[in-house]
């Protein structure tokens, strides 16, 4: 399943090999630290049906190629397949304005602004793993590079309809009625706030005082107050 | 293939994706509904006013903590100021009642007695 | 009915950054707008659909010119943020041409660059 990267050598990974290579003569470091010096591993792609695009934006070149080159590794160790970064197309944006704030219509400036964009798109993953990889992404965000994400998931026809599929898909034949995925989702919804709740309860202020005073409790004891003392 | 064999495809079609079927092309006004709402996009133009810095003095006045608001500070001493006569002085009255203004606003224009 | 702009005003002012009169206006034109908005688009809707009844058409027409002209989106200009001015603002950071070039030279916009080609 493992494949390593089949494009040619990059200048930069050959002297990273080098410099692994200048470390490596007393002890061998650990295999997941010696990735890092190596082209990013990848996943072999079964079907190849592209579940998540994700663009990656930014200014500088070195902040965009730096935050690809992790996505891809963090795709690998979630068992992701991966295609890319593709670099697309950059987008230049121009504005002349007046140098002066008054009159003087013949002295003007330029100013340009470029965006810098790579495509990574992984192919026939799990949807909770993609999930997984995003969040992670989020939550290892680099500076200077903004992310966008289109995700698609695709569903079985059974699993919104278990017992009644064939005979839901003959009645969306014949009659064209789609009516009972909304129905289906519309039925789903109260499940889904549920499992939110635990999660939506622990944003926001408390109305009760009770956890503010306990601060300062917290403060004026054990460890804190010692602290103090020193 | 017969025309209404097509008119049925497309009415079904319609149905499907949820589209209106509207075969004679009438004028039902549906862009209208198509297009979305831009008031959210229109009043997030300006910044909004976020914290302030009275809502931390209200914060934390009960707890017992003390805030010191510069700005605020520099207000009262320049009150405490014209309090005690250093200011500028007052607008005077003339016997007529009209008010002269010792510093001329924007527009005024300020008329000096011709001395000969 | 009595048309006063003053019903739009809020009663704490909202707005941080550069404030005059003219960006408060404007301000309480984009607030004004967006209420209605859903109520404007009604009666446009009930104005194209030519299936409605004449008479409800021709009253839609009158309620939509009888509303308050600030709800109109048309009344908005969009003003610089940082100094309020009403022409040539660059869209895409709400700045006036020369707020932009003074922060762009002072590196306070991201990305943004002197060009030469």
């Amino acid at each position: 399943m493992i494949q390593s990267c089949s494009k040619p050598t990059v200048a930069h990974y050959s002297v990273r090999a080098e410099r692994l290579g200048a470390l490596g003569e007393n002890a061998r470091l650990p295999r997941s630290v010696q990735a890092i010096y190596l082209r990013p591993l990848r996943r072999k792609a079964e079907y190849g049906l592209p579940v998540c695009d994700l663009q990656l934006r930014s200014y500088s070149v070195d902040n965009v190629e730096f935050f690809a080159d992790f996505a891809i590794r963090a795709a690998y160790y979630l068992n992701l397949p991966v295609s890319g970064p593709v670099p697309l197309p950059r987008l230049v944006q121009r504005w002349t304005v007046l140098r002066s704030n008054f009159v003087h219509k013949k002295s003007k400036e330029n100013f340009e602004r470029i965006t810098l964009r790579r495509l990574i798109q992984i192919k026939d993953g799990n949807p909770q793993v993609v999930q997984t990889w995003l969040a992670f992404l989020r939550k290892h965000a680099f500076y200077g590079v903004g992310m966008k994400a289109n995700v698609w998931e695709h569903e079985s026809l059974g699993t919104v309809y278990p017992s009644l599929e064939i005979a839901w898909i003959t009645q969306l034949l014949t009659t064209g009625d789609m009516t009972d995925v909304g129905k289906a989702m519309d039925e789903s919804l109260p499940e889904i706030e549920q499992s939110l709740r635990p999660y939506l309860a622990q944003f926001g202020q408390r109305e009760n005082k009770s956890a503010e005073n306990a601060k300062f409790d917290i403060l004026e004891t054990g460890r804190f107050a010692e602290r103090n003392n020193q | 293939m017969a025309q209404s064999r097509i008119l049925d495809l497309v009415k079904s079609q319609c149905r499907i994706f949820s589209l209106n079927f509207n075969p004679q092309r009438l004028r039902l006004g549906n862009k209208i509904l198509r297009q979305r709402l831009r008031g959210p996009a229109l009043s997030a133009w300006y910044p909004r006013k976020t914290v302030s810095f009275r809502d931390l003095q209200n914060t934390y006045k009960p707890l017992g903590l003390t805030t010191f608001d510069e700005y605020e500070d520099d207000r009262e001493e320049a009150i405490q100021v014209s309090l005690r006569g250093k200011g500028r002085p007052k607008k005077k009255r003339s016997a007529a009642g009209n008010v002269i203004l010792n510093n001329p606003p924007y527009r005024y224009i300020h008329m000096q007695p011709t001395t000969n | 009915m009595v048309k006063m702009a003053g019903m739009f005003r809020p009663r704490r002012l909202d707005l941080s950054g550069f404030i005059n009169t003219r960006v408060i206006r404007d301000h309480n034109k984009r607030m004004a707008i967006e209420q209605t908005e859903p109520e404007r688009q009604a009666l446009r809707y009930m104005i194209r659909n030519t299936s409605l009844p004449q008479r409800v058409r021709a009253q839609a027409q009158l309620q939509l010119s009888q509303m308050h002209p600030y709800t109109r989106p048309t009344q908005v200009k969009n003003r610089c943020v940082a100094s309020g001015h009403g022409r040539s603002i660059v869209r895409a950071f709400r700045l006036n041409r020369f707020q932009f070039r003074m922060q762009a030279i002072a590196g306070e916009l991201p990305g943004v660059q002197k060009a030469s080609w």
